[in-house]
């Protein structure tokens, strides 16, 4: 396959802290991005799912300017500072390189259906903003994903259907992937990404057979993972050509509203 | 750029460290590998042979187990099987590991300290260490079946002994501190790479560690082989680096176990 341009849906920037890994920095994933091809990608930096600030706005967007304008970025919402997260992103909105939203409700603490997510979804129907979800499947060593499991969302997929909705980690490796795969064939508006560490065994092909293949989009999650593992399970997966570029290229473009350079 | 992936992933003969038959625990979604479809299951992803396992190995009995791992691989030459161990006393009876000797094809001994109810200290698992260490054979573990400290005791303690870190079957990126510095002080410890996947680990291994301290693994049917295989391919490290861990340090390990 010739692919001129991947794009990373689904990455983040800065020191996680709760571990070591050797390539954080914005200059490690652009030597990573140069090595594998990857034209652009959408960020979230670890700072601002902690606590999210003007400052953390304007690094992203210093970022976005230090790449040559190729990491776009998210504006973290925290529905525990509701208004003032809303203020800030409304301040934000027309900066250049701001490609949506990012929710993170197993982080926040704050489960994905509960009202105080209302004014985000409102903000993002209004000025055209895409919103891009954590989703993971609810277990015993890690129950606070029960607060972002896929059926979660169907409330405010229902209430504002002209958002488009990226389910990021297509629901996780549990059960969630069977409601991840359900909503984003039921909802025209819904999508899904398969960043992270969700490594089910043909899980691409299995995709690319259960629903529409303009709905998926690829993600790394660096540095929780690296690019390099989820990129070759597409490339050397048995589905067509023209699939590839849909899920490596085309989807992003069109969810995120890219301009392909 | 598929083409060139493909050829480098054949050249490569990945020898596979983690290939799991039985219904997979903990993830509903997966299917089982059956005797009958792992031949094609390996070779539609490149992986040539290697290592076969049960998954359950932690939930019943060892000794049935052990004797269904060797059913499972049906005496096929490309595969070697893993046998489940409990320590050597109290003596137990049936197909363990050093109350009987266990056919040729068993090439490998995984513990499950923590399901087993097993203290990773010599007085309760040292006589199964200094029986596999004997024979040259590996003693594999799950990472989420250890403590560090213990582990780096025993590692320290049995230095003869190979001893597989497994990185399944959950992530093992929340623990890279002690990781890194259990492969820095542990020359014995080797790492299974399904599950090392976070940004330039392998890189970092290499260079810090040395290539010899890598194997190939899977986790079939839980995940895709192209996950590791993918990081594989793409490694910023020589080429003979790239097919050591790939498949010659496993080839290499189970060429020295004696029977």
């Amino acid at each position: 396959m010739s692919c001129a341009a991947i794009i990373d849906a689904h990455m983040h920037v800065g020191q996680p802290g709760v571990f070591f890994a050797p390539e954080t920095t914005l200059d490690h994933i652009l030597y990573r991005m140069d090595q594998l091809n990857i034209s652009s990608a959408i960020c979230t930096d670890n700072q601002s799912l902690t606590n999210v600030s003007m400052e953390s706005m304007a690094e992203l967007r210093s970022n976005f300017e230090r790449s040559g304008s190729r990491i776009h970025y998210l504006a973290v919402y925290d529905p525990r500072r509701a208004n003032e997260c809303i203020e800030m992103i409304r301040e934000c909105q027309d900066w250049a390189g701001l490609a949506g939203i990012k929710i993170h409700p197993s982080f926040h603490g704050v489960s994905a259906e509960d009202e105080s997510y209302d004014g985000i979804w409102q903000f993002a129907s209004k000025n055209s903003l895409p919103i891009l979800s954590h989703t993971w499947s609810s277990s015993d060593y890690n129950p606070i994903q029960r607060l972002s499991t896929p059926e979660r969302f169907e409330r405010y997929l229902k209430t504002y259907g002209d958002v488009k909705f990226v389910l990021g980690h297509a629901g996780g490796r549990g059960a969630g992937r069977h409601d991840a795969v359900r909503i984003v064939n039921e909802y025209p508006n819904a999508y899904l990404d398969f960043a992270g560490d969700v490594f089910c065994h043909s899980l691409i092909e299995s995709l690319v057979d259960s629903v529409p293949v303009e709905k998926i989009l690829f993600g790394t999650d660096f540095p929780w993972i690296d690019p390099r593992a989820n990129l070759s399970r597409v490339l050397l997966a048995d589905i067509p050509t023209s699939a590839k570029q849909y899920i490596l290229h085309e989807n992003a473009l069109s969810v995120y509203d890219l301009r392909c350079d | 750029m598929t083409r060139e992936r493909r050829e480098l992933a054949q050249q490569l003969q990945f020898f596979d460290c983690s290939i799991w038959l039985g219904k997979p625990q903990g993830f509903p979604l997966a299917d089982e590998l059956l005797p009958e479809t792992l031949a094609s299951t390996l070779s539609d992803r490149f992986i040539t042979g290697g290592l076969v396992s049960h998954w359950h190995g932690n939930t019943i009995s060892a000794q049935d187990v052990n004797t269904a791992v060797i059913q499972g691989i049906d005496g096929r030459d490309n595969l070697s099987a893993i046998w489940t161990g409990l320590p050597l006393f109290p003596e137990e009876d049936g197909e363990l590991p050093g109350c009987v000797e266990p056919p040729s094809c068993v090439k490998g001994v995984r513990i499950f300290p923590k399901s087993h109810g097993l203290p990773l200290e010599h007085w309760s698992v040292g006589t199964l260490c200094d029986w596999l260490a004997k024979r040259n054979m590996p003693l594999l573990v799950w990472h989420t079946e250890v403590d560090w400290q213990s582990l780096y005791r025993l590692a320290e303690r049995f230095c003869n002994l190979k001893i597989v870190l497994e990185t399944q079957p959950r992530k093992i990126l929340y623990h890279t501190r002690p990781l890194f510095a259990l492969m820095r002080d542990c020359a014995n410890v080797l790492v299974e790479i399904s599950n090392f996947v976070g940004a330039g680990f392998i890189e970092y291994a290499v260079s810090n560690f040395g290539a010899q301290r890598l194997l190939f693994g899977s986790f079939l049917p839980v995940n895709d082989p192209l996950v590791s295989i993918g990081m594989l391919l793409d490694a910023e490290i020589s080429h003979a680096d790239k097919a050591a861990i790939a498949g010659g340090n496993l080839r290499q390990l189970l060429s020295e176990v004696q029977s």
